[in-house]
Formats: structure tokens, C-alpha cells, sequence
């Protein structure tokens, strides 16, 4: 087993390999970023959408917990293969990047709405009634008694979930989307030994979530420090 | 383009895929189990044990964390034949999904043990408890209180994560959808079906562990 990792490192590491590696290296970033900064925005909108004190109107909110629990409630694999074979059918010319990218948006959305429903919960009921009290606008609670207050609660938990996308978007490698995943499994039929092709991905993706989930430990532990306004 | 949605030729594959949703079950409480001894172990090492042990075991959970569940199958499926060790599709998913729960449960019951106070052990102490009495009556149910919460969510994620093991031609929900999807061809449908049964069994498996909460640890769990 050594002995043929050896030999085959110098040929696996080639200058070919390396940049069909890093192309998909930047799929596996671009999915996963892209989709959880859209998803995370999205999901923003409908925590304010779905709170009954600031825009929640009650067809509103209905479907906002609806989506929120269903779409917490069902695998990435499935999600994927719904979505997939949504647009298949309804005829729609789109890459395969792009049915992935939305499964990921959708999924962060539902998350992150969750998050945030626990920032909002977070600022406490006098608050609320004292900027009733004082006729603000719920444009103006929101902007500046809510969000000022909550973003110190709702930041941190979001890179744990950003990590969660990029594991799950190895998932993707399902529908043929050219992420690490699939580069690996590319590589590994074409003979170079499973050691080689797995051990290198596990190690890149390593490399990607560690520092994201250190940044998101870092911003609670600096982000707790500091007194509660 | 126009599709109709046409669940008359799936609806007959149902109790075929339910009987997936046992094996989903079953895969699910096995990694969650042994995962859980892992994690135990390994929270009291990281607790009482020598440095070397401790760094070891920071090291497993930070590379478990930080790696897909599906490439650490893909590496132990196909890298460990290399090494002579043979396994099933099923054990192969069995053993990545236990190492990977694992490591969520080491840090879960590390916080846990964590939130356990000083005071109360020397306040029992004062109060002229035993040992055992002290493990039973305040270490025990504060930790069960603390765990209860964060261990079921586990579960539910340890539920969905079983789908991974479709990938491996593991005949469980969605392994048993692919089947029916390659037999019928209504796609849409079937996933469709599938995503119901796994709203309705993570809904369930969440009530459950809700009302087992309540009545053993008196823990006020909520299901949404």
C-alpha cells in the first residue's frame, strides 16, 4: 500500500491533476459560500417576516414555519434529488451547478431563519413595549433596537452552519457537479489509488472548514466578551 | 413544458419504502449508540485523562468535525480494502456515521459534564450526602437535564444523515426511493414521496424523545 502511494504521489500531484483539483476546489467554495450567504439573507427575511411584532402577517407566517420545518426535516440527499428532478421536468435549462446552488439556498435559508428567530427571541419583551409605547415604526425597531442587539447572537452560530454547507455540498458530487468530491471519484477511476484521491480531498476540505469554524468560535468568544447594550 | 404528477404507479411501492424507513431507524440508532460510547469515553478523557490521550482525542474531533461524512465513507469504503480489511457497504456506512456522531457527542458531553458546578457536589457534601448518594441524586439528573436537549437533536440529524448511505447502494428510505425511481421512472414523485415519510419520522422521532424527556428527566424539550 505504501509502497504504491509513493510511486504514484509524483504522478498524482502533477500539474494537470493539480488544476482540475483546484478548479474543482472553487466549485466546492463557490457552491457552498455563494449558497450560504444567498440562503442566510433569504432566511433573514422570513425570521422578520414570520415574528408577529415586527412584519408577520398570519398567511405569511404560516408558510414561513411550514417551509422552515419541512425543509429542516429532510436530508440534503433528497432535497437534491426533488430539486434535480423539479427542474428536469418543468423543462428549464440549468447546469447542474446552478440545481445544486439552489438546494444549498434553500436549505441555509431554513436554517438561518431558525437562527435568527433566536436573535430576535433574544431581545427582551420590555423593548418591545417600550418602542410601542413610543410609536416607532416597525421598520425602526427592527434597524434599531432588534439588530443592533441580535446580530451579536445570530453571527457567530451561522459559521457553524457555513461549515455544514461545505460538508454537504460533497453531496452534490450525487448529480455530477464537478466539486472536490466528484474530482476525487473522477481521479480515482482513472487509476490513481483511493488513498491518494481521498486522502487529499478529506485534507482540503479540512483545510476549508477549520478555518471558517475557528473565525465563527472566534467572533463568539470576542463577541460574548463585551457587555450586553 | 408540461408534466402531470402521476402517484398512482408509486403509491403501490409505499410499504416497500417504509420497510426502508426501519432500516433508516436501525442505522440510525446504531451510530448513534456507539457513537455515544465514543463520545463518553471520550469526554472523560478529555476530563481526567493524561495530555497525550487529551490532544489525541481533540485531534480525532476536529478532523471528524471538519470532514464530510461522505468522504470519510468514500476513505473507509475504498481505502481500507488496500489495507486488507473488507466491508460491507452496510458496516462501512455503519462505522463512518458512528465515528462521525462520535465526535459531536464528544463535544456535547464534554459542554455537558462542563456545566456541572463545584457548589453543588461541596453543597451535597455539606449536606451530609454520600458518594453514591451525590452521583445519584445531584450529579446524575443535573448532567441528564443538561445532555437530554442536545443528544435527541443528534438523533434527528443522525436520522437524515442515514440518507448518505443510499450512496452506497444501502437499501434504506432513500436507497429503497432510487430502486422504485429506476423501476417507475416518476422521479419527482417518488423523492417526493420520500421526503414526506422523513418529515413524518424526524416529526416523530422528535415528539417521542420530547414526551421520554418530560416523563424521565422533567425536561421541557419543544418539538418546533
Amino acid at each position: 500500500m505504501w509502497e504504491q502511494l509513493l510511486e504514484d504521489a509524483p504522478r498524482f500531484f502533477g500539474i494537470w491533476n493539480l488544476m482540475f483539483l483546484g478548479q474543482a476546489l472553487l466549485n466546492t467554495l463557490l457552491l457552498s459560500y455563494l449558497g450560504a450567504a444567498f440562503g442566510f439573507a433569504i432566511g433573514f427575511s422570513l425570521a422578520i417576516g414570520r415574528h408577529p411584532r415586527l412584519y408577520g402577517i398570519a398567511p405569511i407566517h404560516l408558510l414561513a414555519t411550514a417551509y422552515v420545518e419541512v425543509f429542516r426535516r429532510i436530508p440534503f440527499l433528497v432535497k437534491l434529488m426533488c430539486i434535480f428532478f423539479a427542474f428536469q421536468l418543468s423543462g428549464a435549462q440549468v447546469s447542474l451547478f446552478t440545481i445544486a446552488l439552489v438546494t444549498v439556498v434553500l436549505s441555509a435559508a431554513a436554517f438561518a431563519a431558525e437562527i435568527a428567530r433566536a436573535g430576535i427571541e433574544a431581545v427582551p419583551a420590555p423593548q418591545w413595549d417600550a418602542a410601542e409605547a413610543m410609536n416607532f415604526s416597525r421598520w425602526k425597531v427592527l434597524t434599531q433596537i432588534v439588530a443592533p442587539q441580535s446580530w451579536r447572537v445570530v453571527l457567530p452560530p451561522l459559521f457553524g452552519y457555513a461549515v455544514g454547507f461545505i460538508k454537504s455540498t460533497s453531496i452534490a458530487s450525487q448529480i455530477g457537479v464537478m466539486e472536490l468530491t466528484y474530482a476525487a471519484k473522477i481521479l480515482n477511476t482513472r487509476g490513481f489509488s483511493a488513498l491518494l484521491c481521498f486522502g487529499t480531498i478529506l485534507i482540503v476540505y479540512f483545510l476549508i472548514c477549520w478555518p471558517t469554524k475557528r473565525f465563527g468560535e472566534h467572533l463568539e468568544a470576542r463577541l460574548g466578551r463585551r457587555p450586553k447594550i | 413544458m408540461n408534466y402531470n404528477l402521476i402517484y398512482s404507479q408509486v403509491a403501490g411501492h409505499i410499504p416497500y419504502l417504509l420497510g426502508g424507513a426501519i432500516l433508516t431507524l436501525e442505522l440510525a440508532v446504531i451510530s448513534f449508540m456507539v457513537g455515544w460510547a465514543i463520545g463518553l469515553t471520550n469526554a472523560s478523557i478529555l476530563h481526567f485523562g493524561p495530555r497525550p490521550a487529551r490532544l489525541a482525542v481533540r485531534g480525532y474531533v476536529t478532523f471528524f468535525i471538519n470532514t464530510p461524512l461522505l468522504v470519510q465513507i468514500f476513505f473507509i469504503f475504498f481505502v481500507l480494502p488496500d489495507a486488507g480489511i473488507l466491508l460491507s457497504p452496510y458496516a462501512a456506512v455503519a462505522i463512518g456515521m458512528s465515528l462521525n456522531a462520535g465526535a459531536y457527542l464528544t463535544e456535547i458531553q464534554r459542554a455537558g459534564f462542563q456545566s456541572l458546578r463545584r457548589e453543588e457536589i461541596d453543597a451535597a457534601t455539606a449536606m451530609g450526602f454520600s458518594v453514591p448518594q451525590i452521583v445519584w441524586y445531584v450529579v446524575l439528573p443535573h448532567i441528564a437535564k443538561a445532555l437530554y436537549p442536545p443528544l435527541s437533536n443528534q438523533f434527528i440529524i443522525q436520522v437524515m444523515t442515514t440518507s448518505i448511505a443510499a450512496i452506497f447502494a444501502v437499501e434504506e428510505l432513500t436507497g429503497r426511493a432510487y430502486n422504485v425511481n429506476s423501476l417507475t421512472f416518476r422521479s419527482l414523485e417518488v423523492f417526493s414521496i420520500v421526503a414526506i415519510i422523513y418529515l413524518v419520522l424526524t416529526l416523530a422521532c422528535s415528539l417521542a424523545l420530547a414526551l421520554l424527556g418530560r416523563w424521565l428527566f422533567r425536561v421541557k424539550a419543544r418539538v418546533f
